[in-house]
């Protein structure tokens, strides 16, 4: 077990890729407290996996000063942060408004500033003898536009500068920090974009449009929620010592190549 | 004219983007020698120094630099590209590909380096290929990767008497691309969806990427070194999966 005895907090962690991480975080032998704004998460399902549920609106400063409190008085300190909850609008800049504009980065950026900011002394303290980490959600989309998602890809790229800026601050006191940028994985938010209007479907059925999805990806097909959380169970582990301060693609190649014209 | 008493050699100047830099640069004022295999293009203007030469031949080219009396803008345009997986690819395909976009450009920069004149600017032509991979160009693509990090490596060892900065087209109107989509199953289609993954809904053309070789060869690019610039009309800033189009 590569997390034996270690306490992590997953933020989004009721959510698509939340609830995978959280799982492996069990069966690899942690203490894991899912926070997430309801039990059921995006999922809409709620089953007693053996994680400590707590209430965490990632955009408020008490929200977040009170799950840290939780922790404090239940475990002491935090080995591990996971900073997965996230949120995707899918428009242009001229069709966001303010508030979803607003939203997008309470959420992406400031969700991760705040959680991390208010988690950093329970971190300090998991660092006698190995290191602490935290593991961010960038996007590959941080790197390469999608289109009609401004929004989005903005706070990514954010949280890929915040990730380094925090690494660079914080590795002298023992506490690593990474972003993984997933491509495409079949979680809520994704079938959420291929159903939803304006993402362009062009006629096509959703399993057709899924098809054309997975044959664009060198590996034909797009991620799962597990493929994320093997990587960050990883980042997380003593294993992963050295490894700070990192953007980690993992798309199944899909930003290795150029565009795919049809020739 | 920006280039006004400048000398300059451009690789591969019989046509698309060589072509396009020479007639550049002619228009801003520089002296322009420019090379190829084989002989003198019939419309190449008079005032253009024509040498028929080979970038693999390192006799051929360090003979060259002997006999230039100093030179303030190289740019190394010539190029192959084989269409072809690392599995299909021969040992002629090879030496072709490495032969001309690797050590042909080597080449050139061993030769040049040392009688460039104080401020001298060398213009690399590397390709968005060798960031992100197009199929079936495994050595292209590896070849352009290599010119993006000679690009570095000279502006590091070379600076401050020489600046080197690589351009990297995207899809360029010329021969080639025509060429590409005539094979296509149908050839209309083909153009309309790749048209449709470029922001500005084009694609370069010579005299883009040779606008970019202006201003690099300039003075106005005087802190301008070790730099990869791309002129892709947008393409790679978007995601391979642009779901508005399957």
């Amino acid at each position: 077990m590569m997390l034996d005895g270690k306490t992590a907090l997953v933020t989004g962690g009721r959510g698509g890729i939340g609830r995978a991480i959280v799982a492996r975080f069990l069966r690899e032998g942690a203490r894991v407290y899912a926070a997430d704004l309801t039990p059921e998460g995006s999922l809409a399902t709620h089953d007693d996996d053996g994680s400590i549920f707590v209430k965490l609106d990632v955009t408020k400063e008490s929200d977040a000063i009170a799950a840290m409190e939780q922790v404090a008085e239940n475990a002491g300190q935090l080995d591990i942060l996971v900073n997965a909850a996230g949120i995707e609008i899918e428009k242009t800049i001229e069709e966001t408004t303010l508030e979803e504009w607003n939203l997008s980065f309470a959420v992406n950026v400031t969700g991760t500033f705040l959680t991390s900011k208010h988690a950093l002394p329970l971190m300090r303290k998991a660092t006698k003898g190995s290191t602490a980490s935290i593991i961010n959600f960038g996007s590959y989309d941080g790197f390469i536009a999608d289109p009609g998602l401004a929004a989005y890809c903005a706070t990514k790229g954010a949280v890929h500068a915040l990730t380094k800026a925090m690494a660079c601050d914080h590795g002298p006191e023992g506490i690593r920090v990474n972003a993984i940028c997933p491509g495409y994985v079949d979680t809520p938010m994704l079938q959420s974009f291929f159903t939803g209007d304006g993402s362009g479907g062009g006629g096509k059925t959703i399993d057709q449009l899924q098809q054309a999805v997975r044959d664009v990806h060198p590996m034909r097909t797009y991620g799962t929620p597990d493929d994320i959380a093997n990587l960050v169970n990883w980042l997380a582990s003593d294993e992963a010592r050295y490894a700070s301060g990192q953007l980690w693609v993992l798309d199944g190649g899909l930003s290795a190549q150029v565009q795919q014209m049809k020739l | 004219m920006r280039l006004a008493g400048k000398r300059a050699l451009v690789t591969g100047g019989r046509q698309g983007i060589g072509r396009g830099i020479v007639e550049a640069f002619l228009r801003e004022g520089a002296a322009v020698t420019t090379c190829g295999r084989g002989p003198r293009p019939d419309n190449l203007a008079d005032s253009v120094i024509w040498y028929s030469l080979d970038v693999t031949d390192a006799e051929a080219v360090a003979e060259l630099a002997h006999t230039t009396d100093g030179t303030d803008i190289l740019v190394n345009n010539a190029g192959v590209q084989v269409e072809k997986t690392v599995a299909e690819s021969t040992d002629a395909d090879w030496d072709a590909v490495i032969g001309t976009n690797c050590k042909g450009v080597f080449n050139l920069c061993r030769a040049y380096i040392p009688q460039m004149s104080e401020g001298g600017s060398i213009i690399n032509i590397g390709s968005i290929s060798g960031t992100v991979a197009d199929p079936s160009m495994a050595l292209y693509n590896a070849s352009k990767a290599f010119v993006h990090g000679l690009t570095r490596s000279i502006a590091v060892d070379h600076g401050p008497r020489i600046r080197c900065n690589a351009i990297c087209p995207g899809w360029i109107e010329t021969g080639m691309l025509e060429a590409g989509f005539e094979l296509a199953t149908d050839p209309k289609a083909a153009k309309r969806d790749a048209l449709a993954r470029h922001a500005m809904r084009r694609f370069g053309r010579p005299e883009d990427i040779a606008s970019m070789a202006v201003w690099l060869a300039s003075d106005e690019a005087s802190f301008a070194t070790g730099q990869l610039f791309t002129m892709d009309g947008g393409m790679t800033a978007a995601s391979p999966l642009n779901p508005g189009l399957f």
